[in-house]
């Protein structure tokens, strides 16, 4: 039985109209274990965290922490927030500003009547886990932007939850202090192993600390895997769009197989497995390669006719723009050494842009990869 | 850091979440258990605010509408409404154009000349009968000492009175004006600080001359400040008491809340007509009311002012000064000093002759146990009723912001608290003279309906104030306190409170000024053995002990201006605006 068990979940805002902000939403969560929960702006994952710490009502759907009902809208169970024993850390650190650090981060433990974790001194012992320890008796107007972040973090372990809510709690750093303060979380998890749902919409801060990723999209979760299956393997077209695949190359079949902007594809799966004759293939920037017009293709590739919209320079490497049949695609190409002549690229130019069909994704008309079982596949190029 | 992990968690990994489990709240017991409270509370000010009024319409219409037809019956009621309207209009016209030019003699200040920003707030601080006793003493047409002044004047000389006549309307509405002055000039410049001076700095830069800017950028950014002072303004304007009846009695000019009281004090005392005078007041106090709620909406409670504030980068203006003096010593000196010289002689005559100054007049009061008492009561009731409404305003100001499942109770709690504004003390005062000496709760004559009716009217306020406070508090260290496993009790304990501090001890202080000078209401109300300061005044002004009523005006003064000062020191520097 997994730790956290959210089933139908479903948030609508009254209004005119009302606003259904999520939409029959699951999700299972395991002891120890760090879920994140990733979607662009507006998606509703701020929402689906205030939902699971009680801070706002759901309209439909149960949550369930550690075989204990907190919410179930068809029995009307409501636990409030006090009485879930959660953590949690807000993006503008939330350190109430007449308490010193000390007693921020003693008063989970204080409100909750637990004088003897007091005594023992587990507000300094986590304290020092943060590396705050020096700064105990400050007030948080005098801490600075990290170390008012690394309280808060404080605050929301101390206690011991049985679940702790992040919500873009690295958003307010700087791009440096957040590397930092996010390989430190990476770390103090891997220790504690606290069970922790965190909201971001930054990828790489999902992929780094996620032992899961569920991806959102308008109120729903559209995959739900490891960092590693969502990367590789993402189930929809939204999903690879939103980790980075994001050149979309129409395919269709005709009578000599499939064609993609015109050209012949280079291995399309022409088996059973893919039922209608439209899709779309999504491609990582770095997996177009950009060719001069009468430069062999590598062997195996599909080989499309275009012209460069616009060339950017990026020290190691060129992001170059290239229209076909209509279509902008980006493509990052490496500019060291024999590739030296990307750098040259202008606009108007014409090239070759090439790629494996084995590197891309296929979608179909949907949107959504075909499934072999439970497993989402990539098609596999004809081999000889 | 890695040694200290398995200090910290003896027992790391292992299930922490035993703890609570099996502890089921049911959302209905909990959410009906606070409903039937929050609805006993909505009841509890529901019966305060609107059983008077509806007290008072009962007995207007008692007898087939025979307050109606008394009140209305002869043609001079039109009079009296023509009356409160000119005075109405003339005082918010009067108001407008000073407390908007003030506002802006106020962004324009120079630097250090800033801690004059305050000075034209102060004749909200100064008890409103005080200073219209201290212009009767400066501007009555004999007597009157600056009217004696001037009439040293060569092109004076020949006049035995005058020349000016503080008892005709023109006049009425001066002083009135002067007093509203102040509230437009708060809503003002806290409009105008929440222009941002990048707005008209990007007009500049786009090619805006001075005035250009003025009428283009912010007048219409000021609108909304604007309209809502004004409507606070003619709202007041109307509900006007204490210059009308002590200016205009004597001279036949009665306006609807004077004409209201003399219905209840002069034989023959009919009540029914008393109501029926005051329904215009009562109609178009609801509709303000009601028509602001619907056209601001939610919204308006969450306005902030995000801008740097437009005052920042102004040029400065040493005019601005001059101005800002001169309404203070028009507008407060000038009536206090006439105070003082009552005060200080032994009786009150054109002349002044400072051999004869004693300090007899304050032995006097002090030696008038009925003074005494009075004062004692006032500081009493006032202290009470604070101490009741700001609790009442913070419950208010909660539901209001955080009591969106109560959807029907927090609605009708919005137009409850928002009613006092739009209705005049007096109206109130008759209201309550009428439920409180009857069945089922008969409190006429105690000092209980004087704290009654203090809480009723002070209620817009004390939420109001903490309302804005909350607001710009914001959600998160409440939301953080919840989630930390503080209960709702625990977190308005532990961090509203301490976080609510100074503006709470400001709205405690500033309602007690307001309280401690109250006049209208506690006429209505009062009883001959319980007065208050502003009652007291006026039964010694109409018996012509003079000095004493000076003497009485000056303490009062004195103790508003200490409610001031600790307002001041307990709210911050920016107290005053939270009006
Ligand atoms: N109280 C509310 N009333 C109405 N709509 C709301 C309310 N709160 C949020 N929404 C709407 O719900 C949607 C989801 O909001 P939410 O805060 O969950 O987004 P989010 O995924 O956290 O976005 P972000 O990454 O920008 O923080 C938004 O479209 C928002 O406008
Ligand atoms: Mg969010």
């Amino acid at each position: 039985m997994s730790h956290i068990r959210v089933t139908g979940l479903g948030k609508t805002f009254p209004g005119k109209p009302p606003v259904t902000v999520v939409k029959d939403l699951d999700l299972e969560v395991e002891q120890g274990e760090f879920l994140v929960l990733l979607g662009p702006s507006g998606c509703g994952k701020t929402t689906t965290l205030r939902c699971l710490a009680g801070l706002e009502s759901p309209t439909e759907g149960s949550i369930t922490f550690a075989n204990r009902t907190v919410f179930d809208a068809a029995r009307r169970v409501d636990v409030p927030p006090n009485k879930r024993n959660i953590g949690m850390v807000f993006q503008s650190y939330a350190l109430w500003p007449h308490m010193t650090v000390r007693r921020n981060i003693g008063y989970p433990l204080k409100v909750r009547g637990r004088k003897q974790e007091l005594s023992e001194g587990w507000v300094e012992k986590t304290a020092a886990l943060v590396d705050c320890g020096a700064l105990l008796d400050r007030y948080p107007g005098q801490l600075s932007g990290g170390q008012q972040q690394r309280v808060a973090l404080a605050r929301g372990l101390v206690a011991r939850p049985d679940l702790v809510l992040f919500d873009e709690p690295l958003s307010n750093l700087d791009a440096r202090l957040r590397d930092s303060v996010r390989a430190e979380l990476h770390e103090l998890h891997r220790r504690l192993r606290y069970t922790a749902v965190f909201v971001t919409h930054d990828q790489s801060e999902a992929l780094a600390l996620g032992d899961r990723l569920a991806i959102m999209n308008a109120g729903r979760i559209e995959q739900y895997d490891t960092p590693q299956r969502v990367f590789e393997q993402p189930r929809t077209e939204y999903v690879a769009a939103f980790i980075g695949m994001a050149n979309r190359l129409p395919v269709e079949r005709g009578h000599e197989g499939w064609t993609c902007a015109g050209a012949p594809l280079v291995g399309l799966p022409g088996d059973g497995t893919i039922d209608g004759d439209r899709g779309a293939l999504r491609l990582r920037s770095d997996d177009l390669l950009v060719l001069r017009p009468n430069e062999p293709a590598p062997a195996g590739a599909t080989v499309l006719r275009g012209s460069v919209a616009d060339a950017e320079y990026g020290g190691r490497h060129m992001d170059v723009v290239v229209v076909v049949a209509g279509q902008r695609l980006h493509a990052r190409v490496p500019c060291g050494g024999s590739d030296g002549w990307a750098r040259q690229l202008v606009a108007n130019d014409a090239v070759q842009v090439a790629f494996m069909t084995s590197d891309a994704r296929f979608y179909e008309g949907s949107g959504t990869a075909p499934a072999v079982g439970a497993d989402p596949v990539t098609p596999q190029p004809v081999q000889a | 850091m890695t040694a200290t992990v398995e200090q910290a968690f003896p027992d790391a990994g292992s299930d922490g979440g035993g703890r609570l489990s099996g502890l089921r709240t049911s959302t209905r017991a909990r959410s009906t258990s606070s409903r039937v409270a929050l609805g006993a509370f909505v009841l509890v000010l529901a019966y305060l605010v609107l059983v008077p009024l509806f007290k008072l319409q009962q007995l207007a219409v008692a007898d087939d509408f025979r307050g109606y037809r008394v009140a209305f019956g002869d043609g001079r009621i039109w009079e009296t409404v023509r009356t409160t309207v000119y005075l109405a209009v003339g005082s918010l016209a009067i108001a407008m154009v000073l407390g908007t030019g003030l506002a802006f003699a106020a962004s324009r200040l120079p630097v250090r000349w800033r801690g004059l920003r305050s000075l034209p707030v102060l004749p909200i601080v100064v008890p409103g009968i005080a200073s219209v006793t201290g212009w009767i003493f400066l501007l009555s047409p004999r007597p009157g000492y600056l009217n004696a002044a001037l009439r040293n004047l060569p092109w004076w000389n020949h006049l035995e009175q005058g020349p000016v006549d503080v008892y005709s309307l023109p006049w009425i509405i001066l002083i009135t004006g002067f007093g509203l002055t102040s509230f437009v000039y708060l809503f003002v410049s806290s409009g105008l600080s929440g222009i941002s001076s990048e707005h008209v700095e990007a007009a500049e830069v786009a090619g805006s001359s001075s005035i250009g800017v003025f009428f283009r950028v912010i007048l219409p950014l000021l609108r909304p400040a604007l309209v809502y002072g004004a409507g606070i303004a003619l709202l007041l304007g109307l509900g006007q008491f204490a210059p009308p009846l002590l200016l205009g009695t004597n001279t036949g000019i009665s306006v609807l809340t004077t004409d209201m009281y003399a219905a209840t004090s002069q034989s023959p005392v009919d009540y029914g007509a008393a109501a029926a005078i005051g329904s215009p007041l009562l109609v178009f106090g609801l509709l303000v009311v009601i028509g602001q709620k619907a056209f601001l909406g939610d919204q308006a409670r969450f306005v902030t002012h995000g801008g740097k504030g437009f005052q920042a980068r102004r040029r400065s203006s040493p005019l601005s000064v001059l101005a800002i003096v001169l309404y203070c010593l028009v507008a407060t000196v000038l009536p206090i000093t006439g105070l003082l010289l009552v005060a200080l002689s032994p009786f009150w005559s054109g002349t002044l002759d400072p051999g004869t100054f004693s300090l007899d007049s304050f032995r006097t009061v002090f030696g008038q146990s009925d003074i005494v008492t009075a004062i004692l009561t006032s500081l009493t009731a006032s202290l009470l009723a604070v101490l009741i409404v700001v609790p009442i305003g913070f419950v208010c100001a909660s539901v209001l912001l955080r009591g969106q499942r109560f959807r029907i109770l927090r609605q009708v709690l919005d137009y409850l608290v928002a009613v006092p504004l739009g209705i005049p003390a007096v109206v109130f005062g008759a209201g309550f003279l009428l439920t409180y000496s009857a069945p089922p709760f008969i409190l006429y004559g105690t000092k209980s309906v004087i704290v009654l009716v203090y809480v009723t009217i002070m209620l817009p306020f004390a939420t109001r104030m903490l309302l804005t406070g909350m607001t710009a508090l914001g959600s998160s260290y409440i939301e953080a306190s919840r989630v930390s496993g503080a209960g709702l009790l625990g977190t308005n304990l532990r961090i509203l409170a301490p976080l609510l501090r100074s503006t709470a001890a400001g709205a405690v202080a500033l309602i007690f000024v307001l309280l401690a000078q109250e006049f209208g209401a506690s006429l209505l109300v009062r009883s001959s053995t319980t007065q208050v300061m502003g009652t007291v005044l006026f039964d010694y002004y109409t018996n012509g002990a003079y000095p004493t009523v000076a003497a009485v005006a000056l303490i009062m003064t004195a103790v508003t201006a200490a409610g001031v000062v600790v307002a001041l020191v307990l709210g911050g520097r920016n107290a005053l605006d939270k009006l």
